[in-house]
This record gives C-alpha cells, sequence and structure tokens, in this order.
C-alpha cells in the first residue's frame, strides 16, 4: 500500500536527483556512449537513498534519471529502457545486498564496509550490463563495444557513488535513523 | 503568456493545436506507440516514410518542433557512436566488402544503409515524443495514467518529483552561492575534479531533502493521502468520438506493424522495397 511517506520518499528522491543528472550529463559526458556519463552525480545520492529508505528511493532515482536524460536526449522508449531503468536496477541490487549480508548503511562495522565495497561494483556491473544490452537491442552499438560499454559503465558509476556516497552515508545516517522512513531497525 | 495559449512541457501551445485537445489518455497511448513502431521496424524505407509522416503531421498540426534542436547533440553523439560500432565491430553481409579487420568484422553497403537504419529509428522516437510533449500538460500526466489504470498515488508521485526539481534547482542554487562566497572555486580542474568538486554540496543538501520529505509526509498526511473511496478531480476530461477514432487508429497501426513483422519480411532489415 502506498502511503504518503513512501511517495515523500520518491518524490523528494526525485528531485533531488534530476538536477544533478543534468549537470552530470553536462560536466562528464562520454564520447562514443550515449546515455552514460562518466561521472554519474546523482547515482551516489539515490543509492543512500535506497539504503536509507529502501524501493521508494530507488523509484524516485528511476523518475529523476529518465526526466533529466530525457531533457537532453528525448523522451523516448530508448532512453527510458536504457538509463532510468537501469538506475532503478542499480541501487535495489546495492540494497539486496545489504539485506543478504545483514549489513546497515551506516558503515561503521567490517560487514557494512564489505556490503558497500561488493554492493556498489556489483550493482553498477549489473546497471552496465543493462543499459548496455539495451542500446545492443535497440541498434545503437554493437557487440564488439558493449563490453567497452560495460566496464567504463562499471567504473564511472562506481566511482560516483563511493565518493558521494560514502561521506553520506557515514555522516548522516545517524541523523537520518531520526525519521520514521528509515528502514532499518536497530 | 497571450491569449489562446496552453502552457506544456516544452513550450505555451496554441490551444487551438489539435493534439492539445486530445484526451490525456490518448496522448499516453500515442507517447508509446509512437516509440514502439519505430523500436519494431528494421526496414530503412518504412522508417523513413514513418518519420516523413510525423514531420508531415507536425507541420500540418502547425506543432512548433523547434525543441528538437535541443536534441541536436544527442543526435550527434547517437551518430558517432552508431558509425563508430558499425564501421568497426559489425559482420553484416552485403554484395561489396570494402573494408575488412583482421579481428573478422567488415564493412559492407549493407553497413551503411543498417546505420541509416538505427539513425532513422532515434529520430522517429525522438520527433514522435517530442510532437506529444508539446501537446502533454503536467495534469495530462496525472488525469491520462490514472485513467489507463495506474494507481492515483503514482500518478500523483511523478507530478510532485516534477515539481520538486524546481525547489531543488533554487536549494542546488543556494549551496553552491554560499560555497562560492566562502573561497570554493567549483569551476577549476579537469571534468573529474569538477565532479568531485560539485558533489561536495552532497551533505547539505541532502540534509535539506530530508527534512523536506519530512515536512511533506505529514502535509500529505494532513490533507488525507492515501485518497480513501471515490475521489472527485478538479478537471474533468471528456472521451470524444476523434478520441475513439484516435485510439482505434494506434491499436491498427501496432497490430499491423506486429502481423507484418511476423508474418513477412517487409519491415526486416533490409525490408522492403530491397527484400
Amino acid at each position: 500500500m502506498v502511503d504518503a511517506r513512501k511517495m515523500a520518499v520518491t518524490a523528494v528522491t526525485a528531485g533531488l536527483c534530476l538536477p544533478l543528472a543534468l549537470f552530470a550529463i553536462i560536466l562528464v559526458p562520454i564520447p562514443g556512449l550515449p546515455a552514460a556519463s562518466g561521472f554519474w552525480i546523482p547515482a551516489g545520492f539515490y543509492f543512500v537513498m535506497t539504503l536509507w529508505f529502501g524501493v521508494w528511493g530507488a523509484l524516485g532515482g528511476h523518475i529523476a534519471t529518465f526526466l533529466a536524460m530525457g531533457y537532453f536526449q528525448g523522451f523516448t522508449l530508448q532512453v527510458w529502457a536504457d538509463g532510468a531503468l537501469g538506475d532503478l536496477i542499480a541501487p535495489l541490487v546495492a540494497l539486496s545486498v545489504f539485506k543478504l549480508m545483514g549489513a546497515r548503511p551506516d558503515l561503521r562495522t567490517r560487514k557494512d564496509k564489505i556490503a558497500w565495497l561488493v554492493g556498489v561494483p556489483l550493482a553498477s556491473l549489473v546497471c552496465g550490463l543493462w543499459v548496455h544490452t539495451v542500446n545492443l537491442y535497440f541498434g545503437v552499438i554493437t557487440w564488439p563495444f558493449w563490453w567497452v560499454g560495460v566496464v567504463t559503465y562499471l567504473v564511472g558509476d562506481s566511482l560516483a557513488v563511493f565518493i558521494v556516497g560514502t561521506p553520506l552515508l557515514r555522516s548522516l545516517t545517524n541523523y537520518v535513523k531520526q525519521s520514521p522512513m528509515y528502514i532499518w531497525k536497530d | 503568456m497571450s491569449e489562446g495559449k496552453v502552457r506544456t512541457f516544452f513550450a505555451y501551445v496554441d490551444e487551438r493545436f489539435l493534439l492539445v485537445r486530445a484526451h490525456p489518455a490518448v496522448k499516453i497511448v500515442a507517447l508509446i506507440v509512437l516509440n514502439v513502431v519505430p523500436w519494431l521496424v528494421e526496414a530503412p524505407v518504412p522508417l523513413a516514410a514513418f518519420l516523413a509522416s510525423l514531420l508531415l503531421l507536425a507541420t500540418v498540426l502547425r506543432a512548433p518542433l523547434g525543441k528538437l534542436k535541443n536534441y541536436l547533440v544527442y543526435i550527434l553523439l547517437v551518430a558517432q557512436a552508431v558509425v563508430l560500432s558499425y564501421a568497426l565491430g559489425s559482420k553484416i553481409p552485403g554484395s561489396v566488402a570494402y573494408v575488412k579487420y583482421p579481428w573478422g568484422c567488415y564493412v559492407t553497403e549493407m553497413t551503411f544503409l543498417y546505420m541509416a537504419m538505427v539513425m532513422l529509428r532515434i529520430a522517429g522516437m525522438l520527433v514522435g515524443s517530442t510532437l506529444i510533449f508539446l501537446s502533454l500538460r503536467d495534469v495530462d500526466v496525472v488525469y491520462g495514467l490514472k485513467s489507463l489504470g495506474v494507481p492515483f498515488a503514482a500518478a500523483f508521485v511523478f507530478n510532485l518529483a516534477m515539481r520538486f526539481s524546481a525547489l531543488f534547482l533554487d536549494d542546488y542554487a543556494k549551496v553552491r552561492d554560499a560555497m562560492l562566497l566562502k573561497g570554493v572555486r567549483l569551476d577549476v580542474g579537469g571534468p573529474l575534479e569538477r565532479a568531485k568538486l560539485l558533489s561536495r554540496t552532497a551533505v547539505p543538501l541532502m540534509v535539506i531533502a530530508v527534512r523536506r520529505m519530512q515536512d511533506l509526509s505529514f502535509a500529505l498526511e494532513l490533507k488525507g493521502f492515501p485518497p480513501k473511496g471515490k475521489r472527485t478531480y478538479i478537471y474533468t476530461f471528456r472521451w470524444k468520438l476523434a478520441d475513439t477514432i484516435a485510439l482505434a487508429l494506434l491499436i491498427v497501426i501496432v497490430i499491423s506493424v506486429v502481423a507484418l513483422k511476423v508474418a513477412t519480411r517487409l519491415l526486416s532489415f533490409p525490408g522492403w522495397p530491397l527484400v
């Protein structure tokens, strides 16, 4: 059941990530690979929002990516299926890693840190595989370029999430724990 | 804003623009169909005909397609990706092989045709989507999704997200200005260095976001969200005969394209009339 809190998480995450996504596209475009930014700043935010507030944070990232990419690239099926769906999948993979390992997003224990170090590259890899398989399926790239796209996506996305997300998780998780939307019970 | 203009996603358009007056559900379905059709079709000539039809329709409807200029950079990005990918990494059989690479890929006359097909596909999607978005208002998204059976809450969240982005743009500007006043240089270094500097705005922005999230959830709960029972709406959209015809036409187009794709080779590469 959708309640006001979940709606607020999605709407605010989307609203926050949208301008950041616009800046990321402008700042670091990757020549040869459409729908990719070398440093996808909003990923750091919606990964963190998803780890704090669950699926609804990921949905916010999805909406933000679609609107931001659409602004520059057109609101087409390719753009939606490509980056926007990929950006829905990625933080959910990271959340699943945390759930499976029983880790917490404040990154205090060794287990939390391992979950973060494993979850982020794994999520970026899954997202990269998705994004460039979609590109391949729409005919924008060919097989020999597929793995190049996946590797650059893995590196660029992981870098952004680690640089932006790590200080957010470490410095703000205790503050966010007071929120009734926080999903983890200590 | 001048008299008789309607604010849509992209521009103020004349309220007599036929698509503006269509039912929101028809606009949403048209958006999906105009993207699915070029995705299904692999034949360059039918794709070119599809694109030409959309441009003709836009001209007849006097749609202000100037918005397409904003996508020129993306078109160029896609074009160079397509050329690079297919020139170096494809094996599309043809009658003449212009280049053969040691890694087994080659370029034939069909490679160029395939490149053209991909570009026509992306262009078709872009023109089709832009045509619809020129007629789409934010209320259309909520009412359109609602009338297609999407829960009201989901449609409402989408709309709310778009409104919040404007607020966060303002917040971002305030945080950035505060950092600049404290002597931070956000315009120095390479792209990665600049991106890292930009990411320093993350913590204050996130604090604002969390506080705003709580305020919003309280406001929504006070307003009785999620709505229980039958809702009433401020706008009413009457389903007209023209909407029925448009919807029927869209359904026929999709069925025809799927049937032709499955049963014949007319819409597969290289397709009609090159089969």
